[in-house]
């Protein structure tokens, strides 16, 4: 039969769109990159007043990051100069209100850890004013670090709730998703963190925490290939709807974006990599490189669970 | 007793003449673009001759356990006294969440008020005045019958009462309050 | 003077989005005026539709000085205080930016589309210099007058009446002419079926599912559901009323003929008709029976692919349900050159049983004057009629008045495509001008082109439009007459099996400077000089005149704008007349069976129904007696090509109205997955149909709802001119796809034919 009912633009199952996929991994960057940056001195006991390389970057990238991500947030919601209406309503029931609390918290967090860090930093970039906070909340260190690893795993695993709460469609609504973005998000900020530690701090490419960290990539990328591996699993047997969900993998061009962007550039790269001589994998650009095939892995990732998540509906 | 206002859509009745979709949009003055109401006619399904259209009512289906209700962050989508998914226009920011959340894809921006927008039964237009609401009112075949499904002599319950209706995607969970009432070929 | 051409909004039509931009360019439009806020004549009027020819009672009330809530006048029982998806959005057109709200004078060469605003007495004076011109020169019959059928006939036919011409045409000859005049052959008047009481219904494709006739529509809709009644349809499309059937049949596209004739053969030779009936009411059955006797179920079926077996047994279940069961005679299509066969034959099966004047079967209708006479009392007022004393006669003959065989036709309508005759090649007599209201050949007459070079070779046209439609676009000046949201017009007729009337009124305050077309017309005569024939000032003291200056009754009518009076009566069917001797004490006596049967009676020369005619035998020989005659309509490599009507349209009307434009604007084309398969066509794909005189661009619609040798489009689509923003160029023009061919008796066009289908 003709279309005799009108426009059918405002059913398009896709209703979130890049900008969204954006900000969730913006939100996944800043929440791992902190983990990864606070969870390493934790593990290296660093009691000097010298702050590691990594955890500069992280305290750069966790509140940057966020920032952007929120930007996007804010510049998508139809009424934008309306956004202050989300932080005096709340509805609990509600993962974004949840969210909204937790990014609440998060966000000024990591801009006094951030601070805090880059104490000595400040004046050479000209931002010496700042270093009287820095020395007030110093006290507060311990605290201010706790708070923020908590928030961050919070928030990282909060981009992951906030679509999978929706049953319309099967692709999200699963419960490996938000630990999915969280693992994910580690592996983006591990990978910021290194191209801002080997480009920004000038750190060498043998230097002892990075390459801690590097040791991270591969475990973190094999748990977020098994949780990729069960959401796919979770949809077959489900059947129905959320088995017709699984042709997003083979046709369309979300399918290229998960074969090409996910797993050839995400994981591929990486990997391939490893297979090269120690020498050559451990110089700073093959790092820079790798880094980046991963964050291109991880922001694909986004895309690809974003757009297939909601062309399938329940 | 509080009032449970119900829909029922006949798609034996129904013609999709879309009569429906042209009284709503001018009783509620939606914006050209986008829809409250509209029926589909998809198909013919089936072989030859037995072959059938289905009759397909798109609107809010006023679920009892509304997803847009839950996920909305504001509290500017809300389940009123009288069951009918609402909207506070004033709290709203327009996230798109209970857009995404909706498993109808019932819920739209509204160009002009920048909020989420969808039916609600003619709530502050005709029933406030005491009239049906512009769908029902208009439908030239009287495939539509709205009323208090709480009340036992109210059209809506016995016709609940002695026809065979279904809800969309009740697997979800979401208690639609528009039933339908299958055509007589192919099934539900 | 604002002038505009056609390039300047050739270039707004090329930005994609930019149809606002572009309408607010279109000269004379209502887009050009500051204030559209809608002043309402009262709190709910009532009044009546106009978006199509069925004419429902509404009720309307504004809504914030925004817009309109439109829904059916609930006095009006049958139309049930609904109204349609075209009704309901009226006041979309009352709004509409495009709109035309002043007079606009062609400054181009015709069709160019280069226009300049002029006030009412250029217009006026322009029309009047032309038309006395043309009177001069070759005399008043020179020029041929069209309208939309109502309120807009009347008053432009008394204004060719006046002029002198005989040439006035409604849209008959491309729609409902050919039911009307089978009716008039056989029983003397147009004729009522009573669907909502039937228990059987068979449906030649007459989808009043989609081409929406609100009482009728209810009707079937009420007998299907609540009274269980069957309905058998056979349509060459999966139609929606063929959704809706309990049996279906692709029947191949204009073989209905056989069909509806094997249907009577069953019934006469397993004597199944009501032989009473015939006896008293029939002339000419023998003759039909002979006739008959070879049109067996199982020839029907190597011609119309419907099982002869099926056919037999609905006959038999139809005549089972007699004399509650009809077979529905059809609206608009003309399937084939043998419509006035095809409608016959209907009506033969409906005769066969004795459905005449019984519930559920077929019906007259009663006049007010001869429903009080039967009741002995004055139950419903008679409506006057205003009209001028003396009238003249125009001298000359019609322009359709060549050969005897449509004499039937001249005074229902005319044959409307025989302007074309006329004026392109002075057949009887040349024509120069045109004046049409509200009327749109382009698209409901056939072979488009065939219109153009008429419209191009004219002296004079004028049409009076509410959107400067594909006529509009090649006449010289254009009158922009009120919507009918904005019109006060005379009370109207609307009586079935009992009195009613209505009448239209004014909802809001005239946006813009338009005006009723009853007023545009009488300003013409007084322009042309006819000032004699216009004894009314205006439309109060005209309605004044028909209810014979009961004020009271006046009131009434219009505040509940639709007024019935008495008890339905159907003739022959018993209990409906005694309930009518209970009310009415004086009422005419009844027959000893109870029933007013010996009052019916049939405005033939006969007297009696006539299932053949001598009249018809004596204006087109060889065609008395009913008969099947082979038609070509297609070469045996093409495919048929069918058209129907869409609940969100009406005709060559409403495609540019912006809330039914926004539901559907295109036409894709129904194509069997066979046929699609065969020539390489998926769904979606851009195609193109070839026909004897034109050819057409548009998609293919790849739905196993249609037989594999025909395809199927809804009609109305395809404006070919620039000034209808919203509806040009989306879909296929069916009329410049169908080639002329006048149909015998009835004069209708035809709207089968054969194309060719190919992927482009």
């Amino acid at each position: 039969m003709n279309n005799t009912w009108g426009d059918m633009a405002q059913y398009d199952p896709v209703t979130w769109h890049w900008v969204i996929a954006v900000y969730l991994f913006m939100a996944g960057l800043s929440a791992g990159s902190l983990l990864i940056g606070i969870g390493l001195r934790w593990f290296n006991q660093e009691k000097t007043q010298v702050e590691s390389n990594i955890l500069k970057a992280a305290a750069i990238i966790g509140p940057v990051a966020i920032s952007l991500g929120l930007a996007c947030l804010v510049f998508d919601l139809t009424k934008p100069f309306h956004f202050w209406l989300i932080l005096i309503n709340y509805n609990f029931q509600s993962v974004m209100a949840i969210g909204v609390l937790a990014l609440l918290a998060y966000s000024p967090l990591a801009f006094a850890y951030a601070i805090l860090v880059l104490r000595d930093d400040l004046p050479k970039w000209g931002l010496g004013f700042l270093v009287p906070i820095a020395k007030l909340l110093m006290p507060f260190r311990k605290l201010i670090e706790v708070l923020l690893f908590v928030l961050a795993i919070g928030v990282g695993a909060y981009t992951g709730f906030l679509i999978s709460a929706m049953n319309a469609y099967p692709m999200l609504n699963t419960a490996v998703l938000p630990a999915l973005f969280l693992v994910s998000g580690l592996s983006a900020g591990a990978a910021a963190n290194a191209v801002l530690a080997l480009v920004m701090f000038k750190t060498d490419s043998h230097d002892k925490t990075l390459a801690k960290m590097h040791g991270l990539e591969l475990p973190v990328m094999a748990i977020e290939i098994m949780f990729l591996f069960m959401l796919f699993c979770a949809l077959y047997f489900k059947g129905g709807a959320a088995a017709a969900a699984l042709a997003s993998l083979t046709s369309g061009v979300w399918a290229s974006v998960f074969w090409i962007g996910v797993v050839g550039i995400g994981f591929g790269v990486p990997l391939l990599f490893m297979l090269l001589p120690a020498a050559t994998r451990h110089s700073k650009g093959a790092m820079i490189m790798v880094a980046c095939a991963s964050l291109t892995g991880v922001l694909a990732l986004r895309h690809f669970i974003v757009y297939a998540g909601q062309s399938y509906l329940s | 007793m509080t009032k449970r206002y119900v829909m029922v859509h006949d798609e034996n009745k129904c013609i999709g003449c879309q009569a429906c979709n042209v009284a709503c949009r001018s009783e509620n003055g939606v914006p050209e673009g986008v829809t409250r109401l509209q029926v589909r006619v998809e198909g013919p399904y089936g072989e030859m001759p037995h072959l059938h259209f289905k009759y397909h009512r798109v609107s809010c289906q006023q679920c009892e356990d509304a997803p847009c209700v839950k996920v909305c962050p504001t509290g500017a989508a809300y389940v009123g006294e009288d069951g009918i998914v609402s909207i506070h226009g004033d709290k709203c920011v327009g996230c798109m969440y209970c857009v995404a959340a909706c498993p109808y894809k019932v819920r739209f921006m509204n160009p002009e008020t920048k909020v989420a927008d969808k039916c609600n039964f003619c709530k502050d237009t005709r029933l406030a005045r005491g009239e049906q609401p512009a769908c029902v009112t208009v439908c030239p075949t009287d495939a539509l019958v709205f009323g208090d499904a709480n009340d036992p002599q109210s059209d809506v319950a016995k016709l609940l009462n002695t026809k065979i209706t279904y809800q969309d995607k009740t697997h979800l969970g979401t208690h639609p309050r528009v039933y339908r009432v299958p055509t007589k070929r192919g099934g539900i | 003077m604002i002038e505009l051409n056609r390039r300047t909004f050739l270039k707004g039509a090329g930005a994609s989005g930019a149809t606002c931009a572009l309408a607010s360019l279109l000269p004379g439009s209502l887009a050009a005026l500051e204030s559209k806020q809608l002043k309402g004549m009262g709190k709910e009027i009532a009044s009546i539709c106009e978006m199509c020819s069925t004419r429902c009672p509404i009720s309307a009330r504004v809504i914030e000085g925004k817009n309109v809530f439109i829904s059916g006048n609930k006095a009006a029982k049958s139309f049930g205080g609904k109204v349609c998806a075209r009704g309901g959005a009226g006041h979309s057109l009352l709004y509409d930016p495009q709109r035309i709200v002043k007079p606009l004078k062609r400054v181009g060469e015709r069709g160019e589309g280069k226009w300049a605003e002029i006030s009412w007495d250029e217009a006026y004076q322009l029309i009047a210099d032309n038309l006395n011109k043309i009177k001069q020169a070759y005399g008043p019959e020179a020029v041929a007058f069209s309208s939309k059928s109502g309120s807009q006939e009347k008053h432009l036919f008394h204004l060719a009446t006046a002029f002198g011409s005989p040439n006035t045409f409604t849209h008959a000859s491309t729609c409902p002419g050919g039911y009307e005049i089978a009716a008039k052959a056989m029983f003397g008047t147009k004729v009522k079926r009573d669907l909502s009481n039937s228990k059987y219904i068979i449906n030649f494709g007459h989808n009043l599912y989609e081409g929406i006739n609100m009482s009728e529509t209810r009707g079937m809709m009420a007998a299907q559901m609540d009274k269980g009644a069957k309905l058998v349809v056979f349509e060459p499309r999966f139609s929606v009323v063929a959704d809706k059937a309990d049996e279906w049949y692709a029947i191949r596209p204009g073989t209905d003929v056989a069909v509806a004739l094997a249907l009577c053969h069953v019934l006469i030779e397993e004597n199944l008709y009501d032989k009473a009936f015939i006896e008293r009411y029939v002339e000419g059955f023998d003759a039909f029976a002979a006739e008959v006797k070879a049109y067996t179920p199982e020839w029907a079926e190597t011609v119309s692919d419907v099982p002869a077996k099926d056919i037999r047994r609905i006959a038999r279940e139809y005549a089972a349900k007699a004399p509650h069961a009809v077979v529905d005679f059809g609206h608009r299509a003309t399937f084939t050159t043998e419509e006035f066969e095809m409608r016959r034959a209907l009506y033969a099966a409906n005769i066969l049983i004795g459905n005449i004047e019984r519930k559920g079967g077929i019906y007259l209708g009663q006049k007010p004057s001869d429903y009080n006479k039967l009741a002995g009392e004055d139950v419903s007022p008679v409506l006057g009629k205003p009209g001028v004393k003396d009238m003249p006669k125009p001298a000359a003959k019609r322009i359709d008045q060549v050969e005897e065989q449509y004499a039937m036709m001249w005074s229902a309508g005319g044959i409307y495509q025989t302007i074309l005759d006329a004026t392109l090649s002075a057949v009887p007599y040349q024509l120069h001008g045109w004046v049409m209201s509200r009327t749109n050949p382009m698209q409901t007459m056939t072979d488009r082109a065939r219109v153009v070079e008429a419209l191009k070779k004219l002296d004079f046209v004028a049409v009076c439009d509410v959107y400067i439609s594909e006529t509009a676009a090649y006449a010289d000046v254009i009158l922009p007459e009120s919507t009918y949201l904005e019109r006060d017009e005379e009370i109207a007729d609307k009586s079935g099996k009992n009195p009613a009337y209505y009448v239209r009124q004014r909802v809001v305050e005239t946006l813009g400077d338009t005006r009723p077309s009853w007023q545009i017309f009488k300003d013409i005569g007084h322009k042309l000089g006819l000032s004699e024939f216009y004894p009314w000032d205006n439309m109060e003291t005209l309605q004044l005149l028909q209810v014979n200056r009961d004020t009271d009754l006046l009131r009434r009518i219009k505040d509940e704008g639709f007024v019935s009076f008495g008890k339905p009566i159907m003739l022959r069917e018993p209990k409906m007349v005694a309930e009518f001797t209970k009310a009415y004490a004086n009422a005419k006596p009844v027959d000893e069976d109870g029933t007013y049967g010996s009052l019916l009676s049939f405005k033939t020369p006969s007297g009696k129904i006539e299932l053949t005619s001598a009249k018809v035998e004596a204006m087109a020989p060889g065609r008395g007696v009913i008969k099947f005659r082979e038609v070509q309509l297609k070469k045996p490599n093409e495919l048929y090509f069918i058209q129907g009507k869409v609940a969100v349209h009406t005709n060559g009307a409403t495609h540019n109205v912006p809330m039914l434009a926004n539901l559907m604007s295109d036409n894709a084309v129904w194509v069997h997955p066979d046929t699609a398969s065969k020539l390489g066509i998926s769904n979606g794909d851009p195609i193109r149909l070839t026909s004897s005189v034109g050819t057409e661009e548009g998609h293919a619609l790849v739905t196993p709802g249609i037989r594999p040798d025909t395809v199927f489009a809804y009609m109305g689509f395809g404006s070919k001119n620039k000034e209808l923003v919203r509806a040009t160029g989306k879909g296929i023009h069916c009329g410049n796809l169908l080639p002329h061919v006048t149909a015998p008796v009835c004069g209708m066009t035809v709207h089968t034919t054969g194309v060719t289908l190919a992927k482009r």
